[in-house]
Formats: structure tokens, C-alpha cells, sequence
């Protein structure tokens, strides 16, 4: 019995570490390209959870077509995101500091619409919207929510892996990561692909914010939740987007653990403390790499 | 034909160059020399659009450039960074289709095949992380994917900078065979000054962001002032 609540919580560590993953990726797109920490990608992964609530409550739409417009919202309201607050930055050749403040400014505006239209009460998603609560697996109960998301992150972590391997436009967005003017000097325009790692940004933002609001509960301040996704991000080591998912898996997996034993109370300081003991002893994060340059 | 007109340019408030002029034929190699800091980096990047013109003008062919740099590269200007700047988490592979973004993909297949059997090496390492080679390696790459474009005009700065003899040779030997063989129109920024300046159709020498002494390559050889400032150093340098 012992192991069998052993596996529920690894199952549960897993399903709520995937949809770190998915914020922490998302994330850390913006992060490799512009160099500054996005915290914006919070209000973005809100905004979609609450499309996707707005759909379900009141329009009765089903599930696959209430993520869908999750996804959607967060492309949408990633890219306005660049196009309103950040673009005269860059244009302007701001310093990193206004990228930042910026970012969580617009974190906190789009905390702001969500509690002048929903007040700062929980909701959550309709009871319907899932047909079948749980399956069971012999002794294993497992929620569908938690299925739900496994599935759906490695269906899109897939998806994401050819595009940034096998497209012109994702190999470009890795290059822009590597070295934004020398993408300019290849005659790439960088606008382009800036917006277009937005877009990718803000489609994972989107999914890791329905995916959050189904199996845990809507608020105005769920968009705080890419706080998680900067720890992974940092402990993975920024810049590669492998070990960003995996340090962000084993986030979900320690978090879960951490709450069974110590409480929810608790919790998020041992995080933060291991996080600054982990950095001082590997700086780089688990996958980091750094390139030196070669005479 | 390329022109730069009495130009001004530089950072923010700082002006570096300070009205430059130089004309640049087609199929041309026109070389830049000068010290640390004279400007020439500045100078192709103002070419290249990625610093802004204060004032005067950079024609191709009696029409003002574009002045985003992507659109430069569009029309046919290709720069080759100092220090390379190839991208090191891509493969080299990679760093060509970079490269060749703007190509037809049958004209990508076609240069990536003229880059790789100009530099067998890289076909050897397509897949291997650009990163992880050595710096010869890197120039190499740099060059070729510069080349991949299939530039009118070939900016180059500095390409024999940290490269051992043997090495620099080479790359010398092949901006010599895209000029004959393709053509392409060269501005080639060096410190190796007399090799450069031997291969240089016309040479202008740059100091604190004005031309001081221009002139045909060979003439600029036997010149007592570019001996004494330029040769010299740059021999007891190597
Ligand atoms: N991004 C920049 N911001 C401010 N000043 C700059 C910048 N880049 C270069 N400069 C200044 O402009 C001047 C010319 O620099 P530039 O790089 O053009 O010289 P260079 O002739 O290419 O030198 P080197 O042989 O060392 O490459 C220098 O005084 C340099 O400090
Ligand atoms: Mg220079």
C-alpha cells in the first residue's frame, strides 16, 4: 500500500512538473533571445486560463476546443505583450533593468484586468468539462487532469522539438538566441523572429495556463505560478531548454513531495533555499553549457 | 558599384567616423587598414546598417541602402563579422541554412554544396556543434557561411585575426578565388597589412575615422608612411 501511494504521488509530482515545464519553456524562449526574465509570460499563461474558463462556463464548449482557445489566447496576448511594452524598449536599445520592470509591470496589469472582471475570488472549471473523472490503473487512481496534462505537454514538447530543429523559422530563433545581430547580419529580420518566439512563448503559456486551471484552480494571481517556471529555468540553466523541462519535471515531483511531508506552508522556502544552495554549487544549472570564445 | 559619401556615424553621441569616402567597383578588392580603434569595424557596420548614419551616404549602384540590415543583406551586402560570431549552439549544417536563409531551398543545396567542397572539414562535421570546433574551424565556417547567400558584395573584418600562417594563408587564398572566380566585389578589413594591402586592387588607410592615405594596393606597399606606421608594426607583431 506504502508503494502505491509512493507511485500516486510520483504520478501527481509528474503531472503538476509537466506543467512547470510548459511555463518554464516557455519562459525561457523569451529569456534566450532577449536576455531579460519575462515575468509578463505570467499575465499571458492568466489570461489564457481565463479564456479557456470564459468558454467553458459560459459558453459550454468542450474540453479539446476550450484548450485550443487557451493556446490561442496565449499566442495572441504574448505577441500584443511584445508589440505594446517591449518593442520601443528595444527599439529604443533600452538597458535589460526597463525589459525587467516592464515585464512585471505587465504582470501586474494583467493580474489587474482579470480582478476588475472576475474579483480576486477562486473559480474553478465546470464540473462537465471532463466526462471521465478518473481511471484506474490496478490499484493506481489516477485523475484525468493529471493524464490530461502529461499527455498533452509531451504532445506539444514534440511538436515544439521539430520546430526548433527542422524549420527554418525555429533554427532562426535559435540562432537569434545565440546572437541577435549576427541573425540580423544573415538577413533574417529579427522583428520577425522576435515575434514569432513570442508566439511559440505564448502557445506554450496558454496550454500550461487552461492545463493549471483545470487540475488546480483559477485566480487572478495564478499568473504568479511563473515564479516556478524562473526556478526551473535557472536550474536547468538558462539557454538550454532540455535541461529547463527536466529541472522543471523534478520541481513538480519535489514540490508534491515536499507538501505531503513538510506542508504547502513551508514548502516554497525550502524551494528557494535549495535553489540558492544548488546554484552556489553549479552555477551553470543541471545541462548548462557555456561556449567560450576561440581565439 | 558601392559609394560612401563624406559619411558620419558612430554611437549614440559619440561620432567615430568622421565624413569617410570611398568608392568600391564592382569585382573589386578594396582593403581598409588601420590601427585599433580607427573605425574600420564601424565603417562596415554602418555599411551593414547595424550603426545608424549621422550624416552623408552609403549607394549601391546610384540607390541610397536600405536601412534595416536584414534589407542590406537582401540587397546583395554580405558582412563577415569580426571575432566570426558564428552561432555555437547550431550545428554547422545549421549555421549555414542561417546563412542561406534568404535562397531558394534548390539554391541552398547547390551553395551548401560549393561551401563544403571548398572547406571539406565542415562536411565532415556538418552535425558537430558549431561551438565545439577550433578557431580556424570557425572562420572557416564563418567565411562559408557568408558565401551561402551568394553575396554581390563580401564585407570581411579582420578574417585572419588569431589564425596561425598557415591558416590565414588559406583564407587570403580564397577571397582571391571568389574575386576571380565569382566575381564578388570585396571590402576586406585587416591588420596583416602587407598581405592584404598586395592583394588589394585599391586600399584607403584609416586613422581616428578619417581616410589619411588612399591609393592602389601596390602603390600603398611601397609608400614611406604606411611602411613606417603600418608594415613594420605589423610585421614585428606577427
Ligand atoms: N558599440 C560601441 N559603443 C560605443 N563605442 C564604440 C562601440 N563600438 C566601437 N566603439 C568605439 O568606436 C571606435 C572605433 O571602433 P572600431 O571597432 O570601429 O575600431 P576598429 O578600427 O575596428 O578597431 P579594431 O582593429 O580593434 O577592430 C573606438 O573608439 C571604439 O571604442
Ligand atoms: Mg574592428
Amino acid at each position: 500500500m506504502q508503494v502505491m501511494v509512493l507511485l500516486q504521488q510520483v504520478i501527481n509530482g509528474l503531472s503538476l512538473g509537466a506543467v512547470y515545464a510548459l511555463i518554464a519553456v516557455g519562459y525561457a524562449l523569451v529569456f534566450n533571445v532577449l536576455k531579460f526574465s519575462n515575468f509578463a509570460h505570467g499575465g499571458v499563461l492568466g489570461i489564457s486560463a481565463y479564456a479557456g474558463y470564459i468558454v467553458a462556463n459560459q459558453l459550454h464548449w468542450p474540453l479539446i476546443p476550450v484548450i485550443l482557445v487557451g493556446i490561442l489566447t496565449g499566442a495572441v496576448v504574448a505577441v500584443l505583450v511584445e508589440l505594446i511594452a517591449f518593442r520601443w524598449i528595444r527599439l529604443q536599445k533600452g538597458q535589460l533593468v526597463y525589459f525587467f520592470v516592464t515585464s512585471v509591470t505587465m504582470l501586474m496589469a494583467l493580474e489587474q484586468v482579470l480582478i476588475i472582471r472576475f474579483g480576486a475570488s477562486f473559480e474553478s472549471f465546470p464540473y462537465t468539462l471532463l466526462k471521465v473523472k478518473v481511471i484506474h490503473l490496478g490499484e493506481l487512481t489516477v485523475s484525468i487532469t493529471y493524464l490530461l496534462s502529461l499527455v498533452l505537454t509531451i504532445i506539444a514538447f514534440s511538436v515544439l522539438l521539430y520546430i526548433l530543429k527542422k524549420t527554418k523559422i525555429g533554427i532562426a530563433i535559435r540562432a537569434a538566441s545565440n546572437d541577435l545581430v549576427a541573425t540580423s547580419l544573415m538577413g533574417i529580420n529579427v522583428d520577425q523572429i522576435i515575434v514569432a518566439t513570442f508566439i511559440v512563448s505564448g502557445l506554450l503559456g496558454g496550454l500550461s495556463g487552461v492545463l493549471y486551471g483545470i487540475s488546480a484552480s483559477l485566480s487572478p494571481q495564478i499568473g504568479q505560478i511563473v515564479i516556478k517556471g524562473f526556478i526551473a529555468s535557472v536550474l536547468g540553466g538558462l539557454g538550454s531548454l532540455k535541461g529547463v523541462a527536466i529541472a522543471a519535471v523534478a520541481l513538480g515531483v519535489f514540490e508534491v513531495f515536499l507538501v505531503a511531508t513538510i506542508g504547502s506552508g513551508l514548502t516554497p522556502v525550502v524551494i528557494f533555499l535549495l535553489m540558492v544552495i544548488f546554484l552556489l554549487v553549479r552555477p551553470q544549472g543541471f545541462a548548462g553549457v557555456s561556449f567560450t570564445d576561440k581565439a | 558599384m558601392l559609394e560612401v559619401k563624406n559619411l558620419h556615424s558612430g554611437y549614440n553621441k559619440i561620432e567615430v567616423l568622421h565624413g569617410i569616402n570611398i568608392t568600391v567597383p564592382d569585382g573589386k578588392i578594396i582593403v581598409v587598414i588601420g590601427r585599433n580603434g580607427a573605425g574600420k569595424s564601424t565603417l562596415l557596420n554602418t555599411i551593414s546598417g547595424l550603426v545608424k548614419i549621422k550624416s552623408g551616404s552609403i549607394l549601391l549602384d546610384g540607390k541610397k541602402l536600405p536601412s534595416s540590415p536584414h534589407k542590406i543583406v537582401s540587397s546583395g551586402i554580405i558582412q563577415v563579422p569580426e571575432g566570426r560570431r558564428i552561432f555555437p549552439s547550431l550545428t554547422i549544417d545549421e549555421n549555414l541554412i542561417m546563412g542561406g536563409y534568404l535562397v531558394s531551398p534548390s539554391d541552398l543545396k547547390t551553395r551548401k554544396e560549393l561551401v563544403y567542397d571548398t572547406f571539406p572539414i565542415l562536411r565532415e562535421r556538418a552535425n558537430q556543434q558549431a561551438g565545439t570546433m577550433s578557431g580556424g574551424e570557425q572562420q572557416m565556417l564563418a567565411m562559408g557561411r557568408g558565401m551561402m547567400a551568394g553575396p554581390k558584395i563580401l564585407l570581411l573584418d579582420e578574417p585572419s585575426l588569431g589564425l596561425a600562417p598557415l591558416i590565414f594563408n588559406q583564407v587570403f587564398e580564397l577571397v582571391k578565388k571568389l574575386n576571380h572566380e565569382e566575381n564578388m566585389t570585396i571590402i576586406l578589413v585587416e591588420q596583416n597589412a602587407s598581405i592584404a594591402l598586395r592583394m588589394a586592387d585599391y586600399a584607403y588607410v584609416l586613422e581616428n575615422g578619417e581616410v589619411v592615405i588612399e591609393g592602389p594596393g601596390k602603390a600603398l606597399v611601397e609608400d614611406p608612411r604606411v611602411k613606417a606606421a603600418y608594415l613594420g608594426a605589423a610585421n614585428k607583431k606577427v
